[in-house]
Protein backbone atom coordinates (compact mmCIF):
# COMPACT_ATOMS: atom_id res chain seq x y z
CA UNK A 1 0.00 0.00 0.00
CA UNK A 2 1.20 3.59 -1.01
CA UNK A 3 0.01 6.63 -1.21
CA UNK A 4 0.11 9.23 -3.54
CA UNK A 5 1.10 12.49 -2.34
CA UNK A 6 0.90 16.00 -4.34
CA UNK A 7 -1.05 18.97 -4.68
CA UNK A 8 -2.32 18.76 -8.09
CA UNK A 9 -2.68 17.11 -11.00
CA UNK A 10 -3.08 18.70 -14.28
CA UNK A 11 -2.72 18.02 -17.80
CA UNK A 12 0.57 18.20 -19.92
CA UNK A 13 -0.41 21.50 -21.75
CA UNK A 14 -3.28 22.52 -19.12
CA UNK A 15 -3.06 25.93 -17.68
CA UNK A 16 -4.81 24.97 -14.76
CA UNK A 17 -5.19 22.10 -12.51
CA UNK A 18 -7.78 19.39 -13.03
CA UNK A 19 -7.71 18.41 -9.70
CA UNK A 20 -6.29 20.39 -6.58
CA UNK A 21 -5.59 19.02 -2.95
CA UNK A 22 -6.10 20.18 0.74
CA UNK A 23 -4.11 20.20 3.60
CA UNK A 24 -7.56 18.73 5.32
CA UNK A 25 -8.00 15.97 2.76
CA UNK A 26 -10.57 16.89 0.62
CA UNK A 27 -9.76 18.02 -3.34
CA UNK A 28 -11.48 19.92 -5.78
CA UNK A 29 -11.98 18.49 -9.45
CA UNK A 30 -12.76 20.46 -11.96
CA UNK A 31 -14.99 17.67 -13.68
CA UNK A 32 -16.48 18.95 -16.86
CA UNK A 33 -19.34 16.77 -18.15
CA UNK A 34 -21.13 14.73 -15.38
CA UNK A 35 -22.98 16.88 -13.46
CA UNK A 36 -26.86 16.04 -13.74
CA UNK A 37 -29.60 16.83 -16.04
CA UNK A 38 -26.93 17.31 -18.50
CA UNK A 39 -28.86 15.05 -21.49
CA UNK A 40 -31.71 17.18 -23.05
CA UNK A 41 -33.12 14.46 -24.11
CA UNK A 42 -36.58 13.17 -22.58
CA UNK A 43 -37.42 9.85 -22.21
CA UNK A 44 -34.06 8.35 -23.18
CA UNK A 45 -34.51 5.04 -21.41
CA UNK A 46 -38.07 4.76 -23.34
CA UNK A 47 -40.09 4.18 -19.89
CA UNK A 48 -42.88 6.34 -20.47
CA UNK A 49 -45.45 5.23 -22.48
CA UNK A 50 -48.70 7.21 -21.94
CA UNK A 51 -50.21 6.91 -25.38
CA UNK A 52 -50.14 2.90 -25.65
CA UNK A 53 -47.18 0.41 -25.78
CA UNK A 54 -48.42 -1.12 -29.31
CA UNK A 55 -49.35 0.20 -32.58
CA UNK A 56 -50.36 -1.60 -35.11
CA UNK A 57 -50.41 -0.71 -39.37
CA UNK A 58 -48.77 2.49 -39.20
CA UNK A 59 -48.20 4.17 -42.56
CA UNK A 60 -48.54 8.02 -42.02
CA UNK A 61 -46.17 10.12 -39.73
CA UNK A 62 -47.96 11.15 -35.95
CA UNK A 63 -47.45 7.55 -33.90
CA UNK A 64 -45.37 7.86 -30.35
CA UNK A 65 -44.57 4.74 -29.75
CA UNK A 66 -43.18 6.07 -26.52
CA UNK A 67 -43.16 9.19 -25.04
CA UNK A 68 -41.81 12.18 -27.08
CA UNK A 69 -40.44 10.56 -29.80
CA UNK A 70 -42.07 10.19 -32.85
CA UNK A 71 -42.23 7.97 -35.74
CA UNK A 72 -42.63 9.77 -39.02
CA UNK A 73 -43.45 7.67 -42.13
CA UNK A 74 -44.19 8.41 -45.77
CA UNK A 75 -44.32 5.86 -48.38
CA UNK A 76 -42.40 3.38 -46.66
CA UNK A 77 -43.94 0.34 -45.54
CA UNK A 78 -45.80 -0.71 -42.69
CA UNK A 79 -45.01 -0.95 -39.93
CA UNK A 80 -45.86 -1.85 -35.69
CA UNK A 81 -44.41 0.44 -33.41
CA UNK A 82 -44.24 -0.67 -30.00
CA UNK A 83 -42.48 -0.38 -26.41
CA UNK A 84 -40.13 -3.36 -26.05
CA UNK A 85 -38.43 -4.90 -23.07
CA UNK A 86 -35.26 -5.92 -25.64
CA UNK A 87 -32.49 -3.94 -24.01
CA UNK A 88 -28.89 -4.42 -23.80
CA UNK A 89 -27.65 -6.03 -20.62
CA UNK A 90 -26.20 -4.52 -18.18
CA UNK A 91 -26.98 -1.49 -18.76
CA UNK A 92 -29.44 -0.62 -16.55
CA UNK A 93 -32.26 -0.12 -19.49
CA UNK A 94 -35.78 -1.67 -19.16
CA UNK A 95 -37.29 -0.66 -22.13
CA UNK A 96 -36.65 0.33 -25.91
CA UNK A 97 -38.59 1.10 -29.02
CA UNK A 98 -39.43 -1.53 -31.03
CA UNK A 99 -39.95 -0.40 -34.96
CA UNK A 100 -41.36 -3.91 -36.82
CA UNK A 101 -41.95 -4.04 -40.39
CA UNK A 102 -44.93 -5.86 -41.79
CA UNK A 103 -45.48 -4.41 -45.02
CA UNK A 104 -41.60 -4.40 -46.90
CA UNK A 105 -40.42 -1.72 -49.50
CA UNK A 106 -37.50 -2.80 -50.98
CA UNK A 107 -36.72 0.28 -53.26
CA UNK A 108 -38.14 3.14 -51.95
CA UNK A 109 -38.26 5.99 -53.89
CA UNK A 110 -38.82 9.92 -54.15
CA UNK A 111 -39.59 11.47 -50.70
CA UNK A 112 -40.27 8.68 -49.02
CA UNK A 113 -38.68 8.00 -45.89
CA UNK A 114 -39.10 6.81 -42.08
CA UNK A 115 -37.26 7.83 -39.12
CA UNK A 116 -37.64 8.14 -35.43
CA UNK A 117 -37.56 12.08 -33.84
CA UNK A 118 -37.39 13.86 -31.08
CA UNK A 119 -38.46 17.75 -30.92
CA UNK A 120 -37.25 20.10 -28.36
CA UNK A 121 -38.17 23.81 -27.30
CA UNK A 122 -35.86 26.47 -28.08
CA UNK A 123 -35.98 27.50 -24.02
CA UNK A 124 -34.03 23.89 -23.18
CA UNK A 125 -31.21 24.62 -25.88
CA UNK A 126 -29.68 27.86 -24.72
CA UNK A 127 -26.48 25.43 -23.00
CA UNK A 128 -25.83 24.73 -26.84
CA UNK A 129 -24.79 28.22 -27.76
CA UNK A 130 -25.85 27.90 -30.73
CA UNK A 131 -25.36 31.18 -33.15
CA UNK A 132 -22.70 32.63 -31.00
CA UNK A 133 -18.50 32.37 -30.70
CA UNK A 134 -19.40 29.57 -27.84
CA UNK A 135 -21.67 27.26 -29.65
CA UNK A 136 -20.77 23.88 -28.19
CA UNK A 137 -20.49 20.30 -30.29
CA UNK A 138 -23.78 18.14 -29.57
CA UNK A 139 -22.77 14.69 -28.41
CA UNK A 140 -25.34 12.11 -29.39
CA UNK A 141 -25.55 8.81 -27.92
CA UNK A 142 -27.64 5.44 -28.07
CA UNK A 143 -27.79 1.68 -28.12
CA UNK A 144 -29.06 0.36 -31.45
CA UNK A 145 -30.10 -2.83 -32.96
CA UNK A 146 -30.75 -2.80 -36.48
CA UNK A 147 -31.40 -5.49 -38.91
CA UNK A 148 -29.06 -4.01 -41.47
CA UNK A 149 -25.46 -3.73 -41.55
CA UNK A 150 -23.90 -0.76 -42.15
CA UNK A 151 -24.81 3.01 -42.72
CA UNK A 152 -27.04 5.09 -40.65
CA UNK A 153 -27.73 8.46 -40.58
CA UNK A 154 -28.71 10.56 -37.18
CA UNK A 155 -29.84 13.97 -38.50
CA UNK A 156 -30.09 17.53 -36.74
CA UNK A 157 -32.40 19.73 -37.87
CA UNK A 158 -32.59 23.87 -36.85
CA UNK A 159 -36.16 24.64 -37.47
CA UNK A 160 -35.25 28.43 -36.13
CA UNK A 161 -32.50 28.81 -39.03
CA UNK A 162 -33.39 26.66 -41.46
CA UNK A 163 -30.10 24.64 -41.11
CA UNK A 164 -29.39 21.59 -40.47
CA UNK A 165 -26.27 18.73 -40.38
CA UNK A 166 -25.86 14.83 -40.57
CA UNK A 167 -23.55 12.03 -39.05
CA UNK A 168 -23.00 8.80 -40.23
CA UNK A 169 -22.72 5.51 -37.73
CA UNK A 170 -21.90 2.26 -38.56
CA UNK A 171 -23.97 -1.11 -37.33
CA UNK A 172 -21.76 -3.88 -37.26
CA UNK A 173 -23.42 -7.05 -36.52
CA UNK A 174 -26.92 -6.90 -37.45
CA UNK A 175 -29.87 -7.71 -34.49
CA UNK A 176 -27.00 -6.96 -32.02
CA UNK A 177 -27.19 -4.38 -29.61
CA UNK A 178 -24.75 -1.82 -30.25
CA UNK A 179 -23.57 1.67 -28.71
CA UNK A 180 -22.85 4.48 -31.00
CA UNK A 181 -21.09 7.79 -29.67
CA UNK A 182 -21.58 10.60 -32.29
CA UNK A 183 -20.04 14.25 -32.40
CA UNK A 184 -22.27 16.85 -34.39
CA UNK A 185 -20.27 19.78 -34.49
CA UNK A 186 -21.42 23.14 -32.78
CA UNK A 187 -22.98 26.19 -34.82
CA UNK A 188 -22.02 29.45 -34.93
CA UNK A 189 -24.48 30.75 -37.29
CA UNK A 190 -28.52 31.09 -36.15
CA UNK A 191 -29.41 30.91 -32.23
CA UNK A 192 -32.36 28.67 -31.27
CA UNK A 193 -35.27 30.90 -30.03
CA UNK A 194 -35.15 31.10 -26.10
CA UNK A 195 -39.09 30.25 -25.88
CA UNK A 196 -41.49 27.17 -26.08
CA UNK A 197 -41.27 26.61 -29.80
CA UNK A 198 -39.89 23.80 -31.93
CA UNK A 199 -36.21 24.74 -32.57
CA UNK A 200 -34.07 21.12 -33.05
CA UNK A 201 -35.24 17.65 -34.53
CA UNK A 202 -33.07 14.78 -33.65
CA UNK A 203 -33.95 12.46 -36.15
CA UNK A 204 -32.46 8.71 -36.28
CA UNK A 205 -33.40 7.42 -39.83
CA UNK A 206 -34.61 3.75 -41.08
CA UNK A 207 -35.12 4.28 -44.54
CA UNK A 208 -35.02 6.74 -47.14
CA UNK A 209 -35.77 6.95 -50.43
CA UNK A 210 -33.71 8.42 -53.67
CA UNK A 211 -34.59 11.83 -52.93
CA UNK A 212 -32.99 12.17 -49.63
CA UNK A 213 -29.44 10.44 -50.80
CA UNK A 214 -27.94 10.40 -53.31
CA UNK A 215 -25.68 14.46 -52.84
CA UNK A 216 -22.74 14.02 -50.35
CA UNK A 217 -23.79 13.35 -46.48
CA UNK A 218 -23.88 17.09 -45.47
CA UNK A 219 -21.94 16.58 -42.10
CA UNK A 220 -20.84 20.51 -41.80
CA UNK A 221 -24.45 22.78 -40.58
CA UNK A 222 -26.20 24.10 -43.67
CA UNK A 223 -28.75 24.87 -45.77
CA UNK A 224 -30.62 21.36 -45.84
CA UNK A 225 -30.63 20.17 -49.74
CA UNK A 226 -32.98 16.65 -49.27
CA UNK A 227 -30.56 14.67 -51.63
CA UNK A 228 -27.61 15.21 -48.98
CA UNK A 229 -29.83 14.41 -45.57
CA UNK A 230 -29.35 10.47 -45.46
CA UNK A 231 -26.94 9.52 -48.28
CA UNK A 232 -25.78 5.80 -47.58
CA UNK A 233 -28.72 5.05 -45.43
CA UNK A 234 -29.50 1.48 -45.48
CA UNK A 235 -32.72 0.25 -46.02
CA UNK A 236 -33.99 -1.25 -42.71
CA UNK A 237 -37.89 -1.43 -44.23
CA UNK A 238 -36.84 -3.59 -46.90
CA UNK A 239 -37.94 -7.00 -45.13
CA UNK A 240 -41.28 -8.60 -43.29
CA UNK A 241 -38.53 -10.06 -40.93
CA UNK A 242 -37.20 -6.93 -39.79
CA UNK A 243 -37.25 -5.19 -36.32
CA UNK A 244 -35.21 -2.23 -35.52
CA UNK A 245 -34.75 -1.30 -32.14
CA UNK A 246 -33.48 2.41 -29.96
CA UNK A 247 -32.90 3.08 -26.53
CA UNK A 248 -30.53 4.69 -24.19
CA UNK A 249 -30.69 8.21 -26.24
CA UNK A 250 -29.06 11.50 -25.02
CA UNK A 251 -27.73 14.24 -26.23
CA UNK A 252 -25.55 16.46 -24.64
CA UNK A 253 -23.48 20.05 -25.34
CA UNK A 254 -20.26 18.72 -24.88
CA UNK A 255 -17.38 17.02 -27.14
CA UNK A 256 -17.87 13.76 -25.56
CA UNK A 257 -20.37 11.38 -24.46
CA UNK A 258 -20.79 10.55 -21.19
CA UNK A 259 -22.50 7.42 -19.49
CA UNK A 260 -26.22 7.37 -19.99
CA UNK A 261 -28.09 9.51 -17.01
CA UNK A 262 -30.40 7.23 -15.60
CA UNK A 263 -33.59 8.65 -14.44
CA UNK A 264 -36.50 8.00 -12.02
CA UNK A 265 -39.75 6.97 -13.28
CA UNK A 266 -41.60 9.43 -11.50
CA UNK A 267 -39.02 12.27 -12.74
CA UNK A 268 -39.33 10.89 -16.64
CA UNK A 269 -42.97 11.03 -16.22
CA UNK A 270 -43.02 14.48 -15.10
CA UNK A 271 -41.09 15.74 -17.28
CA UNK A 272 -43.22 13.97 -20.19
CA UNK A 273 -46.01 15.52 -19.03
CA UNK A 274 -45.76 18.65 -19.82
CA UNK A 275 -45.99 16.94 -23.68
CA UNK A 276 -48.63 14.48 -23.12
CA UNK A 277 -50.74 14.04 -19.92
CA UNK A 278 -53.60 11.28 -19.51
CA UNK A 279 -56.36 12.67 -17.40
CA UNK A 280 -58.19 9.16 -17.00
CA UNK A 281 -58.13 6.28 -18.93
CA UNK A 282 -60.12 3.11 -18.50
CA UNK A 283 -57.48 0.75 -19.91
CA UNK A 284 -59.97 -2.38 -20.69
CA UNK A 285 -61.09 -2.76 -17.33
CA UNK A 286 -64.98 -3.01 -16.20
CA UNK A 287 -64.37 -0.56 -13.51
CA UNK A 288 -65.66 3.00 -14.08
CA UNK A 289 -63.44 5.71 -13.14
CA UNK A 290 -64.32 9.11 -11.62
CA UNK A 291 -62.28 11.90 -12.76
CA UNK A 292 -64.17 15.10 -12.58
CA UNK A 293 -66.91 17.36 -11.07
CA UNK A 294 -68.53 19.60 -12.77
CA UNK A 295 -71.18 22.98 -12.74
CA UNK A 296 -74.24 22.11 -15.38
CA UNK A 297 -74.15 25.60 -16.53
CA UNK A 298 -77.62 24.56 -18.56
CA UNK A 299 -80.08 21.28 -18.72
CA UNK A 300 -77.70 20.18 -21.52
CA UNK A 301 -73.91 21.48 -20.63
CA UNK A 302 -71.73 21.22 -17.77
CA UNK A 303 -68.06 22.37 -16.96
CA UNK A 304 -65.09 21.57 -15.32
CA UNK A 305 -61.78 22.54 -14.65
CA UNK A 306 -58.44 20.59 -14.71
CA UNK A 307 -55.44 21.44 -13.30
CA UNK A 308 -52.75 20.60 -15.29
CA UNK A 309 -49.50 19.44 -13.70
CA UNK A 310 -46.65 20.47 -14.92
CA UNK A 311 -47.94 23.26 -16.90
CA UNK A 312 -48.17 22.30 -20.24
CA UNK A 313 -46.13 23.44 -23.15
CA UNK A 314 -49.24 25.63 -24.43
CA UNK A 315 -52.86 25.34 -24.38
CA UNK A 316 -53.39 21.78 -24.75
CA UNK A 317 -55.39 20.05 -27.36
CA UNK A 318 -57.85 17.74 -25.93
CA UNK A 319 -57.80 14.53 -27.14
CA UNK A 320 -60.12 11.51 -26.12
CA UNK A 321 -61.72 8.72 -27.45
CA UNK A 322 -65.57 8.22 -28.21
CA UNK A 323 -68.20 6.16 -28.61
CA UNK A 324 -72.01 6.14 -27.54
CA UNK A 325 -72.46 5.96 -23.97
CA UNK A 326 -68.59 6.15 -23.28
CA UNK A 327 -68.84 8.70 -20.70
CA UNK A 328 -71.66 9.36 -17.76
CA UNK A 329 -72.77 12.01 -15.33
CA UNK A 330 -74.16 11.56 -12.22
CA UNK A 331 -76.39 14.12 -10.63
CA UNK A 332 -79.24 14.56 -8.52
CA UNK A 333 -80.00 11.25 -7.45
CA UNK A 334 -80.03 10.49 -11.30
CA UNK A 335 -77.57 9.85 -14.28
CA UNK A 336 -77.25 10.10 -18.29
CA UNK A 337 -74.50 9.03 -20.68
CA UNK A 338 -72.97 11.23 -23.41
CA UNK A 339 -70.10 10.74 -25.63
CA UNK A 340 -67.96 14.19 -26.37
CA UNK A 341 -66.29 17.00 -24.70
CA UNK A 342 -65.29 20.19 -25.78
CA UNK A 343 -62.39 22.25 -24.84
CA UNK A 344 -63.41 25.31 -23.83
CA UNK A 345 -61.27 28.64 -24.74
CA UNK A 346 -60.48 29.99 -21.31
CA UNK A 347 -58.03 27.17 -21.09
CA UNK A 348 -54.61 27.40 -20.71
CA UNK A 349 -51.70 26.19 -19.81
CA UNK A 350 -52.11 25.78 -16.90
CA UNK A 351 -55.56 24.66 -16.42
CA UNK A 352 -58.68 23.71 -18.53
CA UNK A 353 -61.99 23.88 -18.81
CA UNK A 354 -64.12 20.93 -20.28
CA UNK A 355 -67.33 21.09 -21.56
CA UNK A 356 -69.91 18.62 -22.43
CA UNK A 357 -72.23 20.40 -24.95
CA UNK A 358 -74.03 17.52 -26.67
CA UNK A 359 -76.15 14.25 -26.03
CA UNK A 360 -76.49 15.42 -22.05
CA UNK A 361 -79.63 16.00 -19.53
CA UNK A 362 -78.90 17.55 -16.17
CA UNK A 363 -80.32 19.55 -13.98
CA UNK A 364 -79.28 23.69 -14.62
CA UNK A 365 -76.87 24.64 -11.66
CA UNK A 366 -76.02 21.17 -10.06
CA UNK A 367 -72.93 19.60 -9.62
CA UNK A 368 -72.35 16.69 -11.79
CA UNK A 369 -69.88 13.68 -11.07
CA UNK A 370 -68.44 12.52 -13.78
CA UNK A 371 -66.91 8.88 -14.83
CA UNK A 372 -65.84 6.91 -17.98
CA UNK A 373 -68.50 4.29 -18.87
CA UNK A 374 -66.82 2.42 -21.46
CA UNK A 375 -63.70 0.54 -21.52
CA UNK A 376 -62.24 2.27 -23.84
CA UNK A 377 -62.91 5.64 -22.17
CA UNK A 378 -59.76 7.81 -22.06
CA UNK A 379 -59.27 11.25 -21.84
CA UNK A 380 -55.92 13.16 -22.33
CA UNK A 381 -54.16 16.33 -23.34
CA UNK A 382 -51.27 17.10 -25.35
CA UNK A 383 -49.09 19.55 -26.11
CA UNK A 384 -46.50 18.37 -28.33
CA UNK A 385 -44.09 20.01 -30.64
CA UNK B 1 -68.98 16.46 -43.66
CA UNK B 2 -65.86 17.99 -43.25
CA UNK B 3 -63.08 16.38 -41.02
CA UNK B 4 -62.95 19.78 -38.69
CA UNK B 5 -66.06 21.04 -37.17
CA UNK B 6 -66.20 24.67 -35.22
CA UNK B 7 -67.55 24.57 -31.87
CA UNK B 8 -69.40 27.75 -29.98
CA UNK B 9 -68.57 28.00 -25.97
CA UNK B 10 -72.15 28.40 -24.48
CA UNK B 11 -71.44 30.83 -22.08
CA UNK B 12 -69.29 33.15 -24.57
CA UNK B 13 -71.54 32.01 -27.68
CA UNK B 14 -68.41 32.28 -29.36
CA UNK B 15 -66.33 30.04 -32.02
CA UNK B 16 -63.33 29.05 -29.57
CA UNK B 17 -62.57 25.87 -30.62
CA UNK B 18 -62.72 23.09 -33.40
CA UNK B 19 -63.03 19.27 -33.16
CA UNK B 20 -61.31 16.84 -35.63
CA UNK B 21 -62.55 13.83 -35.93
CA UNK B 22 -59.28 11.60 -36.46
CA UNK B 23 -61.66 8.39 -36.52
CA UNK B 24 -64.69 6.73 -35.26
CA UNK B 25 -63.60 6.40 -32.26
CA UNK B 26 -60.99 9.35 -31.71
CA UNK B 27 -61.61 12.88 -31.79
CA UNK B 28 -59.73 15.92 -30.39
CA UNK B 29 -60.75 19.62 -29.64
CA UNK B 30 -58.32 22.03 -30.45
CA UNK B 31 -58.21 25.38 -29.04
CA UNK B 32 -57.49 28.51 -31.58
CA UNK B 33 -53.64 29.20 -30.00
CA UNK B 34 -51.15 29.86 -32.08
CA UNK B 35 -48.29 27.50 -30.84
CA UNK B 36 -50.86 24.58 -30.59
CA UNK B 37 -49.02 22.10 -33.03
CA UNK B 38 -52.86 20.30 -34.04
CA UNK B 39 -54.13 24.04 -34.36
CA UNK B 40 -51.31 25.24 -36.60
CA UNK B 41 -52.18 21.51 -39.03
CA UNK B 42 -55.85 23.03 -39.04
CA UNK B 43 -54.95 26.27 -40.28
CA UNK B 44 -52.91 24.78 -43.20
CA UNK B 45 -55.85 22.83 -44.06
CA UNK B 46 -57.78 25.44 -44.08
CA UNK B 47 -55.02 27.04 -46.46
CA UNK B 48 -55.34 24.31 -48.40
CA UNK B 49 -58.95 25.99 -49.45
CA UNK B 50 -60.49 23.18 -47.09
CA UNK B 51 -63.64 24.76 -45.02
CA UNK B 52 -64.62 23.09 -41.62
CA UNK B 53 -68.41 22.28 -40.74
CA UNK B 54 -69.78 25.12 -39.20
CA UNK B 55 -71.05 25.24 -35.24
CA UNK B 56 -73.76 24.04 -33.91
Amino acid sequence: MSTLKVDAIRHNSATSDAITTAADGTCTANITSNYSNRSVVYNGAMKIAQRGTNFTGVTATGTFPVDRFKFHVGSLGTWTLSQSTDVPTGQGLSHSIKCDVTTANASPSGTAYARIDQRFEGQDLQRFCKGTANAKNFAVSFWVKSPKTGTHIVQLQDQDNSRNVSKAYTVSSANTWEKKELILPADTTGAFGNDNGGSLFLCFYLAVGTGYQGGTLQTTWGTPVNNTRATGQVNVADSTSNDFYLTGVQMEASSYCSEFEHRSYGDELQRCRRYYQVLVDQAGGTSQKSFAIACAYSSSSMHSTHLLSPMMRTVPTLDYTTGTDYYRAFSNNAQDSFNDFTLVGNSHAHAVDLAVFSNLSVTSGSAVLIRTYNAASKIAFTAEL
Amino acid sequence: MAIYKLVKNDMSGEVESVTLTIDSGHKQSIPFVADNTEYQKYLAWVDAGNTPDPAD
